[in-house]
């Protein structure tokens, strides 16, 4: 069994808007195994992208963290300050943003972008020693080096993306946080992109997280997949899990939710209602008033995180499949 | 054969109302509609305006010299002695020495002449706000219609257009002025209209076109189109209108710019007029006491009301910015 | 981004040549015929107008004297003074133009640096007072009627602080008996700051590539040689006090035009730099763990510098004109004043000069800025 790399431990995080408090991140516990890839899954504003950005601490200013522990390869990284926290940035946890032409500084070259967070963290790197690692690094991710010294504007969206993969491999971490990668791009680039990180994945024993509410990109490169819903972490079991046993009413909404090419043809089921206010986020179980399940106890009591056998976790007070 | 129908389309200015008031609008007769809704625009804008503190200070400002343009006949004719007090031929006999230092009479003191500087500088008001708002207009009008023709047209009038813009907000405005005046003798309104061409040919257009831009391409422009409506007609009935926020906007910094060209040149004693802010300071000069700190009063109070004026205007305008371009509102 | 220059050239050329065009016709376009406005030119004996009349062609149909003009205009014949009769326009140009050019270079490199750095700082500060302040006192400072802000200048270092001078650009008493004239001096100062900028530029553009150490270290070392070939040339030359004496005189005016430009460039930087830091590559900058500094100049102010650029493009015109406004009150003798002169006193081949001088300037200014810009922001060289 391979060692946890990444642990968080009952972690909560909000948000302080004008409006008041909103509670993003609500007591999330998360393991994951050093090599193993993680998908997390769920719609938007479910506190997916906020905790990835918690795991490298890189919030904004009107986010506090209010609890709970996130342990990286045996450090807590909660209450370590920025200075501190500078020396895991990168080299320790990368991270693939969404939207890849966003997160290139338009300005600049590609290449002088990726040896700048080389020259960051190996501080005495030669300036030809790492173009050379970006050369590599370009072919790695199937780029001509040729590419290296343009701009990226100059570069078409996969091209881009690719870019940015490059980017997040150059201190060889540990760790790499993927934000919905492929959101921006065509299905068929989405596919190559999604079989070559996989790919890489396996190559290099790079643990990752997935983040998407695309589920079907998920399943195609986690093992396990986490399933989030309004800030909280509501089921976390292996893909084949999830598919075809899944727990939590959401999950199974979520996979009904989704149009299949083989099989019989059938209407396309929804999960009634919208996602829950997060500034009053509901009593009990956050996903009560949706449920075609929910009972009395589900809109008092929070149902527990538990194990339903072999690391298949959930937190429902009526559990499918009994 | 198909003949092109008259197209009777009012103004499409985009509207969101609520359905209660939807039903009670549907009763009343168009032109109460309007009125209505005009009503609305203006008091939520006022409403957003307010919430802009610096907004609010420009506002002051303007009020506090309107009214002293006002205010300067009234005094004219019941409290103060036209012989002493008129702020072109006047004399103030109740002084001995001239410029005299401020005192209970003349509560801003008198210049070389024996002029009262607090009647000049209320009555010079008066003329700053005609060619502020003169020039505005002239400005803003011309620059709309540029923009407007611009953007729906494109092509070669369009590049025309923003070469001419190009060319004319490279140069500086000022220097043309005095150019200008040196070749023809200019009062006020000639220099009103001509600032107004000036400027309405220049950077105005250019922004408005952007805006004209994104509206052109919207729905009911393609519907008029299709509808049968002449070029001219949807230039003039749905582009401009929609333009008008934005046309409101540069007109305060129109103003700005117009009162502080007029004070440049009266300073300088180019122009052909008989009492403004700049002129005072001008006389000042010509007079011999510029340099001197001591007959500050020669200087202070019409620079400082230029300074004023010019900045309320400038305010003003940003704040309706906000209000014109919503992303720039405070989150 | 060769091909960028070449045809951003092209395409000023093409505006100088309009601008031409259309002085010329403002000229036409007088009261009175052009003709006429030339010769009335008092100081004319008979001969002389009849020569003159010839010579200008002025009794030829229109294109042909606008043919003429334009011809004679590349010649640089910009005709002759009615005031300084018979000095040549161009002979008064050349005199003054360098007084104009320094005050104007100084003055606009100076408002952008300053304006483009508090800015930069200052973004990092935030608050509901500071900003009305802020806002406030820049609108003020940017507004402010320029012939009063610059006699309030005089008034309070002049006159009460005693501190500088109160205008003209030289010392009378001090160059009595003087082995140069003012203008000798002038050349030189100009020459030597422009030959130090592109020294410094070029060892700025040498050192970008090297790692931290060695970059500080080079661009320390230039700055000192840059200084010691100053000190080389200046000190034995003798006229070193009379250079000295002009950059006194220099100092308020200068201080004026920055002050009245640094606070337009000051919000705008700022506004700027708020804008750029809520791009997502500023927090893939702070993802790569980049230090708060690195993060703030190498990427945030770096992308947020271009609108300021933009604006500083724009600003040229308004630096001019403020120039212009400058030297009348501070009796500095360039081109604004004599423009300013030439008008009062109508003498119209001098006022044409002036302003086919300034128009030159101008696009000049732009085309510089055009660049600059171009290199700044690789997305503009293709479009």
């Amino acid at each position: 069994m391979a060692e946890s790399i990444l642990r968080i431990e009952n972690f909560t995080m909000h948000y302080i808007t004008k409006a008041g408090e909103v509670s993003a991140v609500d007591n999330v516990d998360l393991e994951i195994r050093k090599g193993e890839s993680l998908g997390l899954v769920g719609e938007s504003g479910c506190g997916k992208t906020s905790l990835a950005i918690s795991i490298m601490k890189l919030l904004p200013e009107n986010a506090v963290i209010k609890g709970g522990h996130i342990y990286f390869d045996g450090t807590d990284l909660v209450p370590l300050s920025e200075d501190e926290m500078r020396r895991f940035r990168w080299r320790r946890i990368s991270m693939i943003f969404q939207a890849a032409m966003n997160s290139l500084n338009p300005v600049y070259k590609v290449s002088d972008q990726i040896i700048e967070a080389m020259e960051t963290h190996f501080g005495n790197i030669d300036y030809s020693e790492a173009r050379e690692k970006v050369a590599n690094l370009f072919r790695l991710v199937g780029l001509d080096p040729k590419f290296m010294d343009q701009y990226p504007h100059e570069y078409s969206g996969g091209m881009r993306q690719r870019a940015v993969i490059a980017m997040a491999l150059a201190c060889e971490p540990d760790l790499i946080i993927a934000d919905e990668p492929t959101t921006a791009l065509d299905v068929i680039v989405q596919d190559n992109i999604l079989r070559e990180l996989k790919a890489l994945q396996e190559k290099l024993g790079t643990t990752m997280i997935y983040i998407s509410h695309d589920i079907a990109v998920i399943a195609e490169v986690s093992h396990r997949i986490g399933i989030m819903y309004a800030g909280k972490l509501v089921e976390l079991a292996s893909s084949e899990e999830i598919f075809h046993h899944p727990i939590h009413p959401y999950t199974a909404g979520l996979m009904s939710a989704f149009p299949s090419i083989v099989g019989p043809k059938r209407e396309l089921a929804t999960i009634p209602g919208e996602p829950p206010d997060l500034l009053n986020p509901p009593s009990g179980c956050r996903f009560h008033p949706r449920c075609q399940y929910a009972t009395k106890i589900c809109r008092e009591e929070e149902p527990e995180f538990k194990d339903y056998g072999s690391g298949h976790m959930a937190s429902c007070w009526n559990p499918l499949g009994g | 054969m198909e003949e092109k129908t008259k197209v009777i389309t009012k103004p499409k200015v985009e509207v969101i109302l609520e359905e209660e008031e939807r039903k009670r609008l549907k009763a009343m007769p168009l032109w109460r509609v309007r009125l209505y809704l005009a009503w609305r625009e203006i008091y939520n804008n006022w409403r957003l305006f307010s919430e802009n503190k610096i907004g609010l200070v420009g506002l002051g400002i303007i009020v506090f010299y309107a009214i002293m343009a006002i205010a300067h006949p009234i005094l004219m004719k019941w409290v103060w002695d036209p012989n002493i007090y008129d702020p072109i031929i006047g004399y103030s006999y109740d002084e001995v020495l001239q410029p005299a230092p401020p005192s209970l009479r003349h509560p801003l003191g008198t210049d070389p002449l024996g002029r009262d500087v607090l009647s000049q500088l209320m009555y010079s008001t008066r003329s700053e706000f005609a060619l502020g708002i003169l020039a505005a207009i002239i400005t803003v009008t011309i620059g709309t219609t540029i923009g407007a023709v611009a953007a729906y047209f494109g092509g070669i009038i369009d590049t025309l257009l923003m070469r001419l813009a190009d060319l004319i907000i490279m140069l500086p405005f000022v220097t043309i002025l005095i150019v200008l005046s040196a070749l023809f003798k200019m009062n006020l309104i000639i220099l009103a209209i001509v600032i107004g061409i000036l400027s309405g040919f220049g950077g105005t257009g250019i922004v408005i076109k952007a805006q004209a831009l994104t509206i052109k391409v919207r729905a009911y422009i393609e519907a008029a189109k299709v509808s049968g409506g002449s070029n001219w007609h949807i230039i003039f009935r749905h582009i401009i209108p929609n333009l008008m926020p934005l046309s409101f906007l540069y007109m305060m910094f129109s103003v700005t710019s117009a009162i502080f060209s007029e004070a440049v040149l009266s300073f300088f004693g180019l122009l052909n007029i008989r009492m403004s802010w700049g002129l005072m300071i001008h006389t000042a000069q010509t007079a011999g006491y510029l340099l001197n700190p001591r007959t500050w009063w020669l200087i202070v109070p019409a620079g400082l009301s230029i300074t004023l004026l010019c900045s309320a205007f400038y305010l003003v305008g940003r704040a309706l910015d906000e209000i014109v371009n919503p992303r720039l509102r405070k989150r | 981004m060769l091909r960028y220059i070449l045809r951003r050239l092209g395409q000023i050329v093409i505006t100088l040549f309009i601008f031409l065009t259309l002085v010329y016709f403002l000229l036409e376009a007088q009261p009175g015929d052009y003709a006429q406005t030339f010769l009335s030119n008092p100081k004319l004996t008979k001969e002389q107008r009849e020569a003159l009349k010839a010579q200008f062609g002025l009794d030829r149909p229109l294109w042909e004297r606008y043919l003429r003009y334009m011809s004679s205009l590349f010649r640089g014949n910009l005709g002759i003074s009615f005031e300084y009769y018979p000095r040549p326009v161009v002979s008064i140009i050349a005199e003054r133009a360098p007084r104009t050019i320094l005050l104007f270079l100084t003055a606009q490199i100076l408002s952008f640096l300053l304006g483009f750095s508090a800015g930069k700082v200052l973004a990092w500060k935030r608050g509901q007072t500071f900003e009305y302040v802020l806002t406030i006192g820049g609108v003020t400072l940017y507004t402010v009627f320029t012939p009063w802000f610059g006699l309030m200048m005089i008034w309070i270092f002049a006159y009460i602080l005693h501190l500088f001078p109160v205008g003209k650009f030289v010392t009378p008493t001090l160059w009595r008996g003087a082995p140069v004239d003012a203008n000798y001096v002038f050349i030189r100062i100009l020459l030597s700051a422009f030959v130090a900028s592109l020294v410094l530029f070029l060892v700025l553009l040498a050192t970008r590539r090297l790692n931290l150490a060695l970059r500080r270290g080079l661009r320390g070392a230039g700055i000192l040689i840059i200084l010691a070939g100053l000190l080389a040339y200046w000190l034995p030359s003798g006229i070193t006090r009379y250079a000295l004496d002009i950059l006194y005189h220099l100092i308020l005016p200068v201080m004026t035009l920055t002050l009245i430009n640094f606070a337009g460039m000051m919000l705008l930087t700022r506004n700027s730099m708020l804008e750029t830091m809520r791009e997502d590559f500023v927090m893939a900058a702070r993802a790569k763990g980049l230090p708060e500094g690195v993060i703030r100049d190498k990427h945030v102010a770096r992308n947020a510098m271009l609108p300021v650029i933009t604006s500083f493009i724009f600003s040229i015109a308004f630096v001019l004109d403020g120039g212009v406004i400058t030297e009348t009150v501070f009796s500095w003798p360039g081109m604004g004043l004599t423009l300013l002169e030439a008008a009062l006193s109508q003498d119209i081949p001098m006022v044409m000069g002036g302003l086919v001088f300034t128009g030159i300037l101008a696009l000049l200014g732009h085309l510089v800025a055009d660049i600059t810009y171009a290199y700044l922001d690789p997305r503009i060289r293709y479009t």
